[in-house]
């Protein structure tokens, strides 16, 4: 076995072949899929930042400052979560995640919004 | 409360009990060989097994934050702080035995050379050292707290009690500075440092306790509350140890006194305890079932 022929200036001059087909495989996705999409990404946009544009919470977003409130409570207490409060009044995932990364951890955090996040 | 804060504090107070008895037998009897064997015992395998149970925690801590996070550096810094004070123990278990905070006043005499002994390069280590890598890792800490807005500004009782900290540390250099003339041991300058590094630490502690009453009452601020606890009580300790030197506690008091330090290390331990307590709070099973409709 010839173990230094990748070496070979022939490789470094080789073109890439074209993808069998052509350019039949880059066909727009069907409008279903991405109306679904925009969805679930408003979803969990309108879950992230409680401060959005609509005046009226979801249930949703009431389960997410519930779940934050508490954990907030529980991991540095009460006096913080009236610094954190948006316009709404409510805490969000957006407003909290930054101190609880920096007091937590980046993992913990993402973990702490995985649990935070479950069942909705 | 955590289990693990449970578990330290119960150690605490069990060996307290213990050394109540050993007390008790020396206010009868006069004599110290029970309170003796007590501190140089059971004392140094408190000190010993508390250290290196906060380092083991603070390393913990450390693993939780990547290399990017500023906290990272202070835990880092606070693994440090507590592996400097059980090499410090170990070192001045193994030299002599002493007590282990030790007798500083008499050993911070001039002497030429490096250290005076194995027991004083035990000393700068559990000391001075140790207390430099947690000044560090509070200062982030401090920082930290600043960025959002944790840090309230002193107040009066603050101002007075920095006042009096630094009055002490000057006058403690004002009494050091003339013995450089002697020619002191490099272990002997750096143990002078002590009480400045002290002062620091109380400062930072006064700070990061403005920012602790801002939080409330939870893990993360306990944790940070426990530092300010252990920092607070290691500075009574070294009141007391000056306090003696200057006759000015009766005997029976000043042996008293030396039980204060093992407190300080409990709460040291505990404060790593509570951090882990609150990561473990976002990996809890029952936090998703919290307000399910």
């Amino acid at each position: 076995m010839n173990l230094l022929g990748k070496w070979h200036p022939r490789f470094w001059k080789r073109t890439p072949r074209a993808a069998p087909g052509g350019d039949e495989h880059l066909e727009a996705a069907p409008a279903s899929g991405l109306d679904d999409l925009e969805m679930r990404l408003n979803h969990w946009s309108h879950l992230w930042n409680v401060d959005s544009e609509s005046a009226t919470r979801t249930e949703a977003q009431q389960v997410v400052a519930e779940r934050l409130a508490h954990l907030m409570d529980r991991c540095f207490g009460r006096h913080v979560q009236s610094s954190l409060r948006g316009k709404s009044g409510q805490i969000s995932l957006a407003s909290s995640t930054p101190i609880f990364t920096a007091f937590l951890g980046r993992r913990a955090t993402r973990e702490l919004s995985r649990r935070v996040l479950q069942d909705i | 409360m955590p289990r693990l804060v449970r578990l330290i504090w119960t150690l605490l107070a069990l060996h307290l009990a213990l050394g109540m008895i050993a007390y008790v037998h020396h206010l009868v009897t006069g004599q110290y060989v029970v309170l003796g064997w007590y501190f140089s015992a059971l004392g140094t395998l408190f000190f010993l097994v508390m250290t290196a149970a906060e380092c083991c925690l603070a390393i913990m801590c450390r693993s939780w934050f990547d290399s990017d996070e500023p906290m990272r550096l202070a835990w880092g810094m606070i693994a440090c702080a507590a592996l400097a004070r059980f090499a410090g123990t170990i070192l001045r278990a193994i030299s002599d035995g002493h007590l282990p905070w030790g007798n500083w006043h008499q050993l911070s005499q001039p002497f030429g050379g490096l250290f005076v002994s194995l027991s004083q390069l035990g000393l700068v280590i559990g000391g001075p050292l140790s207390m430099a890598f947690l000044a560090v890792g509070l200062g982030r800490v401090l920082s930290i707290q600043r960025k959002f807005h944790l840090v309230e500004s002193l107040t009066r009782g603050d101002q007075a009690l920095l006042f009096l900290v630094l009055a002490f540390s000057f006058s403690q250099l004002a009494i050091n500075l003339p013995l450089l003339g002697q020619h002191p041991s490099l272990g002997t300058m750096l143990l002078w440092l002590s009480d400045p590094l002290l002062s620091l630490l109380l400062i930072e502690a006064i700070l990061v306790r403005r920012s602790v009453v801002r939080m409330g009452q939870g893990l993360v601020a306990k944790c940070w509350g426990m530092y300010v606890l252990a920092i607070v009580i290691t500075s009574a300790g070294d009141g007391a140890i000056w306090a003696s030197n200057l006759n000015l506690l009766p005997e029976s008091v000043t042996a008293l006194t030396w039980y204060i330090w093992f407190v300080a290390a409990a709460a040291f331990t505990s404060a790593p305890a509570f951090q882990l307590a609150a990561v473990a709070l976002t990996r809890e099973d029952g936090v998703h079932l919290l307000g399910k409709r």
